[in-house]
């Protein structure tokens, strides 16, 4: 097989490139290069050859090829018309009906719901966020000798491994089908991922006033708490932010399974086949994930010093996007 | 209190930074080591406050050992070494920690008469006014200032400064070494700064030792620090150095230059 491609290859080799004798520096040049640019697109198509392989292979395990394509597309465009209801504004304009929306957000008390859901990604990220520290600071070479603070990694990387989903099965038994569940699930995962960001902004931190407070005479634990601490509080609050928002979309999803929040009013919805209610939660899912992130950002970027044009406000921003776009450009 | 180092060896691997070093600074002295960069200037002060372990040798304190050394000496930094996101009262008062608790010190419950100390230790560096600013915000120079304070709120018996003007412009440099050398002298605190900067050593200090290649080749005065035994201490490829150094200090300066200009304009 090995010996029959080769062969190709020096075929096609030779037919690209004649592989000339007695011909000057230069032409040999150009020939070494041809050949270096052929056997580099050969590799190339044998690369995206194992893609193609791969995944046609996944759609194959995965059942793709079915015929119920057809019998499902009817329906699959009915509940699209429910998903978003239509709706003739001023007897001239076809849009979304809104107003079904707005109905059901009110009926529900979605408002509510959105705050479990908050209070659930909240609560979760801010127990877990010292721990996160703890472990994090634990996990540090410098804190904890060589084999002792892998025993910290190596939790947190088990922590990680595990999604939050599963955590909250872990934990039904103690709190049952509920939000607290939610929270304890929330928590736990809060500790592996901010943790494992917390180690490696501690690995970057800087040696001075690490010496500085030791030349002082400082104790190992003023150290840390002076020399070290000092320099990744600002991290730490902009990951935790950062987690806070991933924590938000991880508690809707604790919702569908009954923990609690709009996953729940989402899942019951989609199981008694209300589309269109279904739809407005979701509209409202994205609103409060959106508005997170929004304040998320913000923090973040505040926090972070010398980036004065994150800083804008929102209307600073649009006013006074022009005269930045041509200052840009005429630069 | 006067220093006696006796017979101080440092060998890292196959390198000698530091070779039966030996000297004494009278009580109160300000000495300056000279020395090219690699000659063990820092070596040397890092051993004398611990920060580093010597392979052998002594180093007397008023003529006892000194053991714990980092609590009695204080260290100033070319870095400067704070907590930027710390005020300067707080990072003053980082010198005290040798002396409180853990918790004490972490929710700020120093008592009273550290917290003169180091508000004090800010007046002597010309910085009261100063003392809640966070020191990020704080220019090179007045962060060294910063950084002399933490150093005289240890109330050390020996003062440690590792080029510690290395890194300011020329003014700051000054205004430094001279707040530097006015609170040395009014404590009558023996000082060990290590200067690269000829100039501004033969200004300032009173006793120079000279290492090369981690060994003392001069102590003396002054007067006695002539060309020849500068030329010594730094040979002829560092002068040449020096020279190069000072051109590119000299290009980096009209290019600072331009860029204001042009920051006016606009």
């Amino acid at each position: 097989m090995s010996a029959d491609s080769d062969s190709l290859v020096d075929r096609l080799l030779s037919r690209v490139v004649d592989s000339g004798h007695g011909e000057s520096a230069i032409e040999r040049q150009h020939a070494e290069l041809k050949r270096a640019k052929l056997l580099q697109r050969l590799s190339q198509l044998a690369l995206l050859g194992v893609i193609a392989m791969l995944f046609v292979g996944s759609l194959v395990m995965v059942g793709f090829w079915r015929e119920e394509w057809i019998q499902y597309w009817p329906e699959f465009v009915d509940a699209l018309t429910q998903y978003f209801p239509p709706k003739v504004y001023f007897d001239l304009i076809p849009f979304v009906d809104l107003g079904r929306y707005y109905q059901f957000m009110t009926e529900a008390g979605l408002v509510g719901e959105a705050g479990i859901t908050l209070a659930i990604a909240l609560a979760g990220t801010i127990m877990g966020a010292p721990l996160a520290l703890l472990f994090g600071i634990l996990g540090n070479e410098r804190v904890t000798p060589f084999p002792v603070n892998f025993i910290f990694r190596g939790v947190m990387s088990i922590i990680r491994s595990i999604p939050s989903l599963v955590w909250a099965l872990i934990y039904v038994p103690l709190g049952g089908i509920s939000p607290v569940t939610a929270t304890l699930a929330i928590g736990t995962d809060t500790i592996g991922e901010l943790g494992r960001l917390l180690t490696d902004e501690l690995e970057e931190i800087d040696d001075g006033p690490i010496e500085g407070i030791s030349s002082t005479g400082a104790d190992k634990s003023q150290v840390i708490a002076f020399g070290m601490i000092t320099q990744i509080v600002r991290p730490f609050i902009a990951w935790a932010m950062f987690i806070l928002e991933n924590n938000v979309r991880s508690a809707v999803g604790l919702g569908i399974i009954g923990a609690g929040g709009l996953g729940v009013t989402l899942s019951i919805e989609q199981q008694t086949f209300q589309f269109t209610n279904m739809m407005a939660t979701i509209l409202f899912i994205v609103l409060l994930v959106l508005s997170v992130e929004m304040i998320s950002q913000r923090t973040r970027s505040y926090l972070r010093e010398g980036d004065d044009e994150e800083r804008l406000s929102l209307c600073q921003l649009i006013v006074g996007f022009p005269e930045r776009m041509s200052d840009s450009l005429l630069k | 209190m006067a220093l006696r180092i006796d017979n101080l060896t440092k060998v890292y691997g196959k390198t000698t930074a530091l070779s039966e070093v030996s000297f004494e600074i009278p009580d109160g002295n300000f000495a300056v080591v000279l020395g090219e960069s690699g000659a063990g200037k820092s070596t040397l002060l890092r051993i004398l406050n611990g920060l580093t372990e010597p392979t052998s040798g002594r180093v007397y304190l008023d003529g006892e050992e000194i053991t714990n050394s980092r609590s009695d000496v204080g260290m100033v930094f070319q870095q400067h070494n704070l907590v930027e996101e710390l005020s300067a009262y707080s990072n003053a008062l980082t010198g005290t920690l040798n002396r409180t608790g853990f918790i004490r010190s972490l929710i700020n419950r120093q008592p009273i008469e550290d917290r003169e100390l180091a508000l004090e230790a800010l007046e002597t560096v010309g910085l009261l006014d100063e003392s809640g600013q966070k020191v990020s915000s704080m220019s090179g120079g007045q962060q060294q200032r910063v950084g002399i304070a933490r150093a005289l709120v240890q109330q050390p018996d020996l003062l440690l400064a590792d080029e510690p003007v290395a890194s300011l412009d020329p003014s700051s440099a000054e205004t430094v070494m001279e707040y530097l050398r006015e609170t040395a002298d009014t404590r009558n605190l023996t000082t060990l700064a290590s200067l690269h900067q000829v100039n501004i050593a033969r200004e300032f200090g009173e006793q120079f030792i000279g290492l090369k290649r981690g060994n003392v080749i001069f102590n003396g005065h002054r007067e006695e620090l002539t060309a020849e035994v500068l030329d010594e201490i730094y040979g002829e490829i560092e002068t040449d150095e020096l020279r190069e150094e000072t051109e590119s200090t000299a290009l980096d300066d009209s290019i600072q230059r331009s860029d204001t200009s042009i920051g006016t304009e606009v």
